[in-house]
């Protein structure tokens, strides 16, 4: 009976050793994790130990040379000036301060620019004129100022061929005011949009973020027809998305709603006159992820198909774009959720159909601000939080490209 | 990396050849099995730290970690023991659970909030040592080193996923058996080294909810006190109360 046990342990012997080898090889590859890089994928929170200041994330770029700057607006409870100045910071590709600069000028509420290896940004002075502001991003000094002949600035957008589109508001007329300018920042063409109410001081609670944060946003697009820009601003009483004729910046179409309590809140073009919107009205968010929209007439938003979001914070800021990648396009939706989540919705640019859903809880609310496809072909999104639940502070998370592959069936 | 993984080979081979050849030469007669516990203190190493919150002001956020002394954890496993004259082979198997807690701060003007994290990481781990042993009648000491691979078991905590599964870790380990007769206690202290970083670099920022901090690059070192209880399948000595064999 023993015999035969040892004889059974000699023969299972060699199985074991097989296994253990191969255990040890699994386990060495486990433990190898050379190829996995800080900056794959990253999560940081940018404090300030001042607890009378508020950080408002407005917007991030990758630089070249790799490396991000993002832009906040700084309410400070004792400014002698109700409106936010503007700060800047540079991290590293893993996310750790380079530098920080403060500038006055106030209430940046614009998508930075990257152009010629300078970096801007669209603010106002204490007269609500507005300026381009160019910056060095090796130190942030500040190398060039232009004006912008137009007021309380809104929102800017740079096109692809380094075209500036700003959106502006002017009390004066009581008009939303919308300019192009070359690559030199010289005006080329403008366009005011009539409210036909008095909207001034929602505008200044916008700006100094003491009332209600608009998605006031500017986008391009073209199909066979031409091409053109979209704002989304106030026009003849309500909060409305604009077509605009690329060269007269005269409005074509735009997609309407009520007053200015409802509207999109953001918007892609994905081919021709197929676009895929997210927007807020009646207490809910909602999605169409493909729809087609005609840029030469106007139509109400509820005409549209949507998809609820109820997931979503009450009038949830929501960002959309695209995720271009070797293998496969998508249209990204990236918001925040009643649990205090991040969430991505990940659609499948051709079909229209949603992949993935991609979430990071977070102990405090979170305030999605902007995102930007990265060189690797992962995404940064700038977010704001409210760290311990108390103080507004910039957050910077960097998800990884095998995120965003989708699963096989 | 290569190197330690050739060590543990070679550590293998021999036990495994030692263990044929004891098949051969009265295997029972070498072997002695039991069981034990005891109670370890975990010691962290942080090789890099990784923190969620940057100073916008220019001051640099630190992390600590809680001292070895206030780690205390336990393991339970089972004792196998192949012996000779003076070389015992030993080996371990059994659940070994270390805790640890993180400390963080962030900095405001007029307050500074500390955040612990506490740990639990259980393990399935098979230590394998090699001891050279003294024979003084009743009581035996031994000196010896060891080394172990273990496996991090489940957990509900999400922030179990910010480690990898595997740990490799060897160490010095002394001791004394103290024959009773029909059974032998081991008194066993050991102190093991990790021999690499145990944190999962792809899901260092995966703690399941709180944004409050980033799991570091950590080696685990632990100090380990065992009690073990062992049955002879030899032929037991006997000991009168005057200490001499008859």
């Amino acid at each position: 009976m023993l015999n035969a046990f040892i004889d059974v342990m000699r023969i299972n012997i060699h199985h074991i050793t097989v296994i253990a080898i191969l255990l040890l090889i699994l386990s060495g590859c486990e433990i190898n994790q050379n190829e996995i890089m800080p900056e794959d994928g990253f999560l940081k929170i940018y404090n300030h130990p001042d607890e009378q200041l508020a950080l408002f994330p407005e917007s991030v770029v990758e630089l070249p040379e790799g490396g991000y700057i993002f832009i906040s607006a700084i309410k400070d409870e004792n400014a002698e000036t109700e409106y936010p100045h503007t700060s800047l910071v540079r991290t590293s590709k893993s996310g750790e301060v380079t530098w920080t600069m403060d500038y006055d000028w106030l209430a940046p509420t614009s998508k930075l620019i990257l152009q010629n290896g300078s970096v801007g940004f669209v603010a106002m002075n204490q007269q609500f004129d507005a300026y381009v502001i160019s910056i060095d991003p090796g130190n942030g000094a500040e190398t060039a100022q232009h004006a912008l002949d137009m007021t309380m600035p809104l929102s800017a957008y740079s096109d692809e061929q380094g075209n500036l589109v700003v959106l502006g508001y002017d009390f004066v007329t009581r008009s939303s005011w919308i300019s192009k300018y070359n690559s030199n920042f010289q005006l080329q063409r403008s366009n005011k949009l009539p409210v036909n109410t008095d909207l001034e001081y929602l505008v200044q609670r916008h700006l100094n973020k003491t009332g209600q944060d608009y998605p006031f946003f500017i986008g391009a697009y073209s199909n066979t027809s031409g091409s053109g820009y979209f704002v989304n601003c106030f026009y003849n009483y309500t909060l409305r998305t604009v077509f605009l004729d690329v060269s007269s910046l005269a409005a074509t179409g735009d997609i309407y709603s009520f007053q200015i309590e409802e509207g999109i809140s953001s918007l892609i073009q994905k081919s021709g006159a197929l676009f895929g919107l997210t927007s807020y009205y009646e207490g809910n968010n909602y999605i169409m992820a493909g729809t087609e929209i005609d840029v030469l007439s106007s139509g109400n938003i509820k005409d549209l198909p949507a998809e609820p979001l109820y997931e979503l914070t009450y009038r949830a800021a929501v960002m959309a774009g695209s995720l271009i990648t070797d293998e496969d396009q998508f249209a990204l939706y990236i918001s925040q959720t009643n649990d205090n989540s991040l969430v991505v919705y990940q659609y499948d640019l051709e079909t229209d159909s949603l992949v993935n859903t991609l979430t990071r809880e977070f102990d405090e609310r979170v305030e999605v601000r902007d995102f930007i496809q990265t060189s690797d072909q992962g995404i940064a999104v700038l977010a704001g939080i409210y760290t311990l639940g108390k103080y507004k502070r910039p957050l910077l998370l960097k998800m990884d490209p095998g995120q965003f592959v989708p699963e096989e069936d | 990396m290569r190197k330690k993984i050739f060590i543990l080979l070679t550590l293998l081979g021999m036990v495994l050849t030692g263990t044929c050849h004891a098949q051969q030469s009265g295997f029972l007669n070498q072997l002695r099995i039991g069981f034990g516990g005891g109670v370890n203190m975990a010691q962290i190493v942080d090789l890099e730290p990784y923190n969620i919150y940057e100073d916008l002001s220019g001051e640099s956020y630190d992390n600590s970690y809680s001292d070895i002394f206030q780690n205390v954890g336990n393991q339970y496993f089972v004792q196998i023991e192949w012996f000779s004259k003076y070389l015992i082979v030993v080996l371990k198997p059994g659940t070994y659970t270390y805790r640890f807690t993180k400390h963080n701060e962030i900095a405001f003007t007029n307050e500074t909030v500390e955040q612990d994290t506490p740990y639990l990481l259980r393990y399935f781990s098979v230590p394998l040592e090699a001891r050279y042993s003294f024979d003084f009648q009743r009581f035996r000491p031994y000196a010896g080193g060891s080394v172990a691979y273990s496996n991090l078991l489940g957990s509900l905590d999400p922030s179990n996923e910010t480690f990898i599964r595997s740990k490799f870790t060897a160490g010095a380990v002394g001791g004394t058996y103290i024959d009773l007769r029909y059974v032998i206690l081991d008194l066993n202290v050991g102190y093991n080294f990790g021999l690499h970083n145990i944190t999962n670099k792809a899901d260092r920022y995966a703690t399941g909810s709180g944004e409050t901090f980033a799991q570091d690059d950590i080696m685990l070192n632990d100090l380990q006190i065992n009690l073990s209880i062992l049955f002879s399948l030899q032929k037991q000595k006997h000991y009168s109360n005057v200490e001499c064999f008859y």
